[in-house]
């Protein structure tokens, strides 16, 4: 268990950066630590499909993560061009202080 | 920001760079007996968990188990179950330092504290990349999140010139529970599943992993250069499209107002009041 | 597994719409003075020149034959080029509706026509998808670049909350895709739909299920589904009209394209999706649940885009049944939900399309009361969005009535007839939708107008009024042809 690393390690510990995103995601309310904490869970599922990858012996879960890292990359672009063009106009990003749109 | 805070975030950071170093040495140092069989084809197979056998896993795994277990997963039959008490510390310490980083990140008020953990997130990654014969995928997580996602959010922390942060929203609402309780019986579910995968467990499955069979080496920028032109070659091509969007449209979000922008709409209430909330 | 040249034929649709994209982008930069209608001009040209080579392709293929393309990263057949007809029309009819939109609320931004054209081509990518990288990388296109036209009209607080709504909620939602894919290609091996299709009864089951129901959980997100829907109302509020009206109709229409060829056609079949992975009996709970709330909700807006918000929520309800009943082996599954999706996307764009032209310069006209005695005024505006609505509550001799027929029929010949009670909820709550839709229509037609209402004119947004109607009336009355698409 300790001394023998195996693919449920990193899968389990996949399982927990995912969670611990998915908390950050529904209890922080700073759209750029929600932001961060999406990061946190496609980095979590990058790591899932690497490690089964290697479980499976198939270099296109290399490909894919490949095409994550890519698609994680433009999403943070637009998601900061997005909270600075709020910024412009409210100069604080508190999601639940967004409260033109009624709920 | 505080030059305390200055002195701590730096702190952080260069305890992250130390131990990704002291890892690095060991994985380096562990991987010494690398094997590589062309005979031994690495190809997807259908994946079944294994019969459970009686022993932990690791320790006392009978030959059969191991035969059947390595022909599953394409490796090479050579390698009696053994610990690599040098690959088990590089793990530990990379998930330690992944975990630590990933709380906190949703613990921490301060956001530039919140992204020096994020950074040492992703070298502890990049370091479970290596672990699992991901190299080229660890320089690209490495120079991609921890050398441009992460500048990025530097950047827009200091144009926005704000960096403290009130802590925790509030919990009590009801969507929330839900969310939690769905959350909890999602992990509950994931972690039996997956801990059904992690019957297959056996040292050797760590080892070095067969060539591909052009011959390159497996997780190396040839061998996965070679998948991406091949097989992931029109993802790999469309995903230009994507970034293109990502480009334009960043740029017609962001760039300054200019006049003929168009004016503040008069369907908004208190657009003037809340301005300096 | 070489590049094959022949391939690029078959992704000709894709092909248009991204170059013609990027030729728009390029455009504008070089683009001077204040007027965007000739971008608009290329942008419809490219959008049909995509639905023609569709077309094209359609009748190139045979009813039943497909192929698979680089390296089975894609597949060409009938279906896919239905639906990506569908989107270059619908990115056409958007494409029409901005110019007028954007020069009366002043927001001219030349950059929707590019990205436009390049989401539809990511939607494009969702419709001849065999390949879960090539289904994420579709649905990241199409949804960033919603994402980006959302947060287009700058000046608007509206606007940018909605895009900060969306993307943060389409961002999660991302992950859990993620998530969910790297679970299914843990317990298959491989990211193959056709493979994984082989695999399905080999691979670790327990990988299988939370996997997929991660997916399903996702594109409920991605679709509005309920318990996902909350961001719906807001972002379909705070977007501009036409981008509101292309996110209903084609990102809809986009991501159950995808959940048809994931779930209906690969990892559906005989025995599979209630024995053994299990996906449909939380897509049933999430359709029936989508349906009623969804219903409810829309009877309590006063605000027309939020009551077509919700009404849309309600369809990716039904729309769900079908899904379910395509996933249980329903042999007309398929055809009602391809005639669903087209006559639900036409209608919508015809719907936004109205609300777009009543509103003028400093008042959108967005409440229910203010289009009170749009009759007496306009009355060609007035009807077009009756027939509309008509379709969106189901009456004949609309399109949305067969929509709704087929997609019920088809529910009612899956495996054991599992999908009876489903059916019912759905009837029922299609008499309740003909409540809301009504009262437009009563104020409209027998309510006094209280002055005159200024209305936004222009060519390309009457075109979109009229053709949008008559073809959904055709749809109603001449249904055959268009089911055997």
């Amino acid at each position: 268990m300790l001394m023998n690393i195996g693919y449920g390690h990193f899968l389990v510990l996949a399982a927990l950066l995912f969670a611990i995103g998915t908390a950050g995601v529904l209890l922080r309310k700073n759209v750029l630590i929600i932001m961060m904490s999406i990061e946190l869970m496609l980095n979590a599922a990058n790591l899932t499909i690497l490690t089964f990858a290697r479980m499976h012996g198939d270099l296109g879960g290399h490909s894919f993560a490949m095409v994550v890292i890519a698609v994680a990359a433009a999403e943070v672009a637009v998601g900061l061009a997005i909270v600075v063009a709020i910024f412009r106009g409210r100069r604080h990003v508190d999601v639940d202080k967004m409260n033109i749109l009624k709920h | 920001m505080s030059g305390n805070m200055r002195a701590r975030a730096v702190t952080v950071l260069a305890t992250f760079v130390g131990v990704l170093a002291l890892a690095l040495a060991l994985v380096v140092g562990s991987s010494g007996s690398v094997v590589t069989d062309a005979s031994a084809q690495p190809g997807p197979t259908a994946v079944k968990p294994p019969p459970r056998s009686a022993t932990p896993a690791g320790k006392g795994v009978s030959d059969r188990d191991v035969v059947t277990k390595q022909a599953e997963a394409g490796k090479p039959a050579a390698g009696k179950p053994k610990t690599r008490p040098g690959m088990a510390i590089a793990f530990w310490l990379f998930a330690a330092m992944s975990v630590a980083g990933s709380v906190f990140v949703i613990t921490r008020r301060n956001l530039i504290t919140g992204v020096m953990g994020m950074v040492g997130t992703f070298f502890a990654l990049a370091g479970l990349y290596m672990l699992l014969y991901a190299h080229f995928l660890a320089v690209i997580q490495m120079l991609v999140y921890a050398g441009a996602s992460m500048v990025l959010f530097v950047f827009v922390i200091m144009i926005l010139n704000k960096p403290e942060d009130e802590p925790y929203a509030t919990t009590g609402k009801a969507g929330k529970a839900v969310a939690g309780v769905a959350m909890a019986y999602l992990v509950y579910r994931l972690a039996s599943v997956l801990l059904s995968v992690d019957s297959t467990v056996t040292a050797p499955q760590l080892a070095a992993p067969a060539a591909t069979s052009q011959g390159y080496d497996w997780g190396s920028t040839a061998a996965v250069g070679w998948n991406l032109f091949n097989e992931y070659l029109f993802p790999f091509e469309a995903v230009s499209i994507l970034l293109l969007v990502a480009v334009v449209g960043s740029i017609a979000i962001a760039r300054p107002l200019k006049d003929d922008d168009g004016e503040v709409l008069a369907d908004e209430p208190g657009a003037a009041s809340q301005g300096g909330a | 597994m070489t590049f094959n040249t022949g391939d690029l034929l078959y992704i000709a649709p894709f092909l248009v719409l991204a170059v013609s994209g990027m030729l728009l982008v390029l455009a504008e930069a070089f683009f001077t003075g204040k007027d965007r209608t000739a971008l608009a001009g290329i942008t419809v040209a490219g959008a049909l020149a995509s639905t023609v080579v569709s077309i094209v392709l359609y009748r190139h293929l045979g009813p039943t034959s497909s192929r698979l393309l680089f390296s089975e990263m894609l597949v060409a057949d009938r279906t896919g080029y239905v639906l990506s007809g569908l989107f270059g029309v619908v990115a056409a009819l958007a494409a029409l509706l901005a110019p007028s939109h954007q020069r009366t609320h002043g927001w001219v931004v030349g950059e929707y026509y590019g990205i436009l054209l390049l989401t539809a081509s990511g939607m494009v990518l969702l419709a001849q998808a065999a390949n879960l990288a090539t289904v994420f990388l579709g649905v990241e296109t199409m949804s960033i670049g919603v994402y980006v036209m959302t947060a287009l009209r700058r000046r608007s607080r509206r606007g940018n909350e909605a895009a900060m709504k969306y993307f943060l909620m389409g961002a999660f939602a991302t992950a859990f895709l993620l998530y969910g894919m790297a679970l299914v290609y843990g317990a298959v091996g491989t990211t193959n739909l056709v493979q994984i299709q082989q695999r399905l009864v080999s691979g670790n089951l327990g990988l299988l299920t939370v996997g997929s129901f991660l997916m399903i959980a996702a594109f409920a997100f991605k679709v509005a589904a309920v318990p996902f829907h909350m961001w719906a109302p807001d972002a379909y509020e705070g977007a501009p009209t036409p981008v509101t009206a292309f996110m209903a109709a084609a990102v809809k229409a986009a991501a159950f394209a995808a959940m048809m060829r994931v779930f209906g056609q690969f990892m559906g079949g005989d025995k599979l999706p209630y024995g053994v992975i299990g996906w449909a009996s939380p897509m049933v709970v999430l359709a029936a649940l989508t349906i009623t709330v969804g219903n409810i909700a829309a009877i309590r807006q006063d605000n027309i885009k939020r009551m077509l918000a919700y009404s849309s929520i309600s369809h990716a309800g039904v729309l769900l049944v079908g899904l379910c009943a395509m996933g249980l082996g329903s042999a007309s599954g398929k055809a009602a939900m391809v005639y669903y999706l087209i006559a639900y996307s036409l209608t919508t764009m015809g719907a936004f399309a109205v609300v777009s032209y009543v509103g003028s310069k400093d008042n959108e006209r967005l409440d229910i009361e203010d289009w009170a005695g749009l009759a007496s005024r306009h009355p060609a505006a007035a009807l077009a969005m009756t027939v509309c609505l008509l379709s969106l509550g189901g009456m004949p001799p609309t399109g949305g009535f067969f929509a709704k027929f087929y997609v019920f029929k088809s529910a009612m010949e899956a495996q054991d007839q599992q999908l009876l009670w489903l059916t019912a909820i759905g009837v029922i709550n299609s008499a309740i939708s003909i409540f809301y839709y009504l009262r437009i229509v009563t104020a409209m037609y027998f309510k006094d107008a209280r002055g005159e209402i200024a209305t936004t004119r222009s060519a390309g947004l009457v075109f979109v009024m009229a053709a949008c109607p008559l073809v959904i009336l055709e749809m109603g009355l001449f249904p055959n042809w268009w089911l055997t698409l």
